[in-house]
């Protein structure tokens, strides 16, 4: 009965909306890839401070990283509850995952600004500059995340959200868990690998 | 209701298997703060060997999130097919991108100090353009690789040695210091006499900043600041051959220590300033010649 929307007919005989949800996805892998790759290239050639050691805090990090892990879960909770046409579970979840993106989003906010008043702003080095980028553009991912989630979350008030429209929270899922791997990597890259980096050793005398 | 939906949708985990998969993403998350964190004391055994762990571990969550909660585990091969596609090409970029810039030639500064131009003024070409271009190209080495300690007299310190008369009173040595992290010199007055041989020691105690002492004409600190600037690191942030400029020390990296040698020049008040960008509006003081 339900679930029309995904059983129409395609030449792939897959849902072509999906189909381009995952091409979507892999296509912002070489986005981040790209981003990931200059930070690396940089790694270490900044001139002047201040450097990853002197201003990442790794627990705050790991703090986030839990959050923005558990929106995941939320998310696949939500989906779990759009299925089975549970409106009130889809609500909750929604929400959930709504306010846990934006509980990460006010961790990079408190970060970023506690950074700047170190003294490291884009500009300042090349550590800031490709720092600020990637992890800028990636909470733009999660903010744009988040925008969608909330415009689901109107659609479930009014009750129009169920297994016959369950592929919009979906796909909305998605790119939800995408953002998430992203920043499993750049969590283990730019923190637990980089973020000890101290500067150049000062010459000796 | 559910239990009918989930026989509908086999594919899809049951709330208690995406329960599980979050406890696992949060343990993994766990032993990878653990093996970080410097008070764990584990960091200092692994070694290098924490990079592939690490890397290891991100690995396994990245897939669990894409086969359980992605559900690509369930799915048509051709959707794991575009997105892995994707990612193959994303690493392909990756290594393309470190292999071009890391691998081959050491690393951006290490190539940027192998290629460098000097840099030359156009006032100064038709004066000393050969003299100008030694002269930025000393200086760029000494700040690029941060070995600006023992000898950080500049080829514009020494010619202002040569210009001026003989030493009066022997050398006579003046040390100078920064507050700390702060951007300010420990004092903001030096005296020396006139012609005095004077060898002048700037230890750079900041753990964070470069700076610089340079020795200036009354009034002229900001202008000689505002053309370091524009002379980019590469020349220290002074500009070459810059005339306003009596003498001045290397850039100093953050715990290092600069000596600069000169003659102090007729009796009168002169400007110190660090010519690091911003720093000249904090980091100034008087430099006082008795006659």
């Amino acid at each position: 009965m339900a679930h029309a929307a995904e059983h129409e007919y395609t030449t792939t005989g897959l849902n072509h909306r999906k189909l381009l949800m995952w091409v979507f996805l892999g296509s912002d892998c070489l986005f981040f890839a790209s981003l990931i790759a200059t930070y690396m290239v940089y790694r270490g050639q900044s001139l002047n401070g201040p450097y990853p050691a002197d201003i990442i805090d790794v627990p705050i990090t790991t703090i986030s990283t839990f959050v923005l892990l558990m929106s995941s879960f939320a998310m696949v909770q939500a989906l779990a509850a759009t299925n089975a046409n549970n409106q009130r579970g889809i609500r909750i979840w929604l929400l959930a995952t709504a306010i846990l993106g934006s509980i990460f989003i006010a961790f990079q906010v408190y970060e970023f600004n506690a950074f700047k008043n170190e003294g490291l702003t884009l500009g300042t080095n090349l550590f800031g500059a490709t720092f600020f980028t990637l992890t800028g553009f990636h909470g733009a991912h999660v903010t744009l995340g988040i925008v969608w989630l909330v415009a689901l979350l109107i659609l479930g008030m009014k009750g129009r959200l169920g297994p016959a429209t369950a592929l919009d929270v979906e796909l909305a899922g998605l790119y939800w868990h995408f953002v998430d791997i992203v920043w499993i990597i750049i969590f283990t890259l730019l923190y637990l690998i980089a973020g000890f980096d101290a500067g150049p050793a000062p010459p000796v005398g | 209701m559910t239990t009918s939906h989930e026989e509908q949708h086999g594919r899809h985990p049951s709330f208690r298997q995406y329960v599980l998969v979050a406890t696992i993403l949060f343990l993994i998350t766990i032993v990878e703060f653990v093996l970080i964190w410097p008070r764990a004391n584990i960091v200092d055994e692994l070694g290098a060997s924490k990079i592939p762990l690490l890397v290891g571990l991100s690995a396994i969550k990245f897939a669990i999130v894409i086969m359980f909660y992605m559900h690509l585990k369930f799915e048509s091969w051709l959707f794991s097919g575009v997105f892995l596609a994707g990612l193959a090409l994303a690493f392909a970029v990756g290594i393309a991108v470190l292999a071009l810039f890391v691998a081959l030639d050491g690393g951006p500064r290490d190539f940027a100090e192998a290629n460098r131009v000097a840099f030359e003024h156009g006032e100064d070409e038709s004066t000393s353009s050969e003299a100008g271009a030694t002269e930025s190209t000393g200086q760029a080495g000494e700040t690029g690789t941060g070995t600006s300690s023992a000898e950080a007299v500049t080829p514009q310190a020494e010619t202002a040695v040569t210009q001026t008369a003989p030493a009066a009173a022997g050398p006579f040595t003046l040390d100078i210091t920064t507050e700390g992290d702060a951007l300010t010199f420990s004092t903001g007055t030096l005296t020396a006499q006139a012609g005095a041989e004077v060898v002048l020691t700037f230890n750079n105690v900041s753990a964070v900043n470069q700076h610089n002492w340079v020795l200036v004409n009354a009034g002229e600190k900001d202008a000689v600041a505002t053309d370091g600037t524009a002379a980019g690191p590469g020349n220290g942030w002074l500009k070459p051959d810059d005339p306003r400029v009596i003498a001045n020390t290397a850039l100093l990296d953050p715990g290092a220590t600069g000596e600069v040698q000169f003659t102090a020049p007729e009796a009168g008040t002169y400007q110190f300033v660090c010519t690091f960008p911003g720093h000249n509006f904090t980091m100034f003081g008087d430099f006082q010649v008795n006659p």
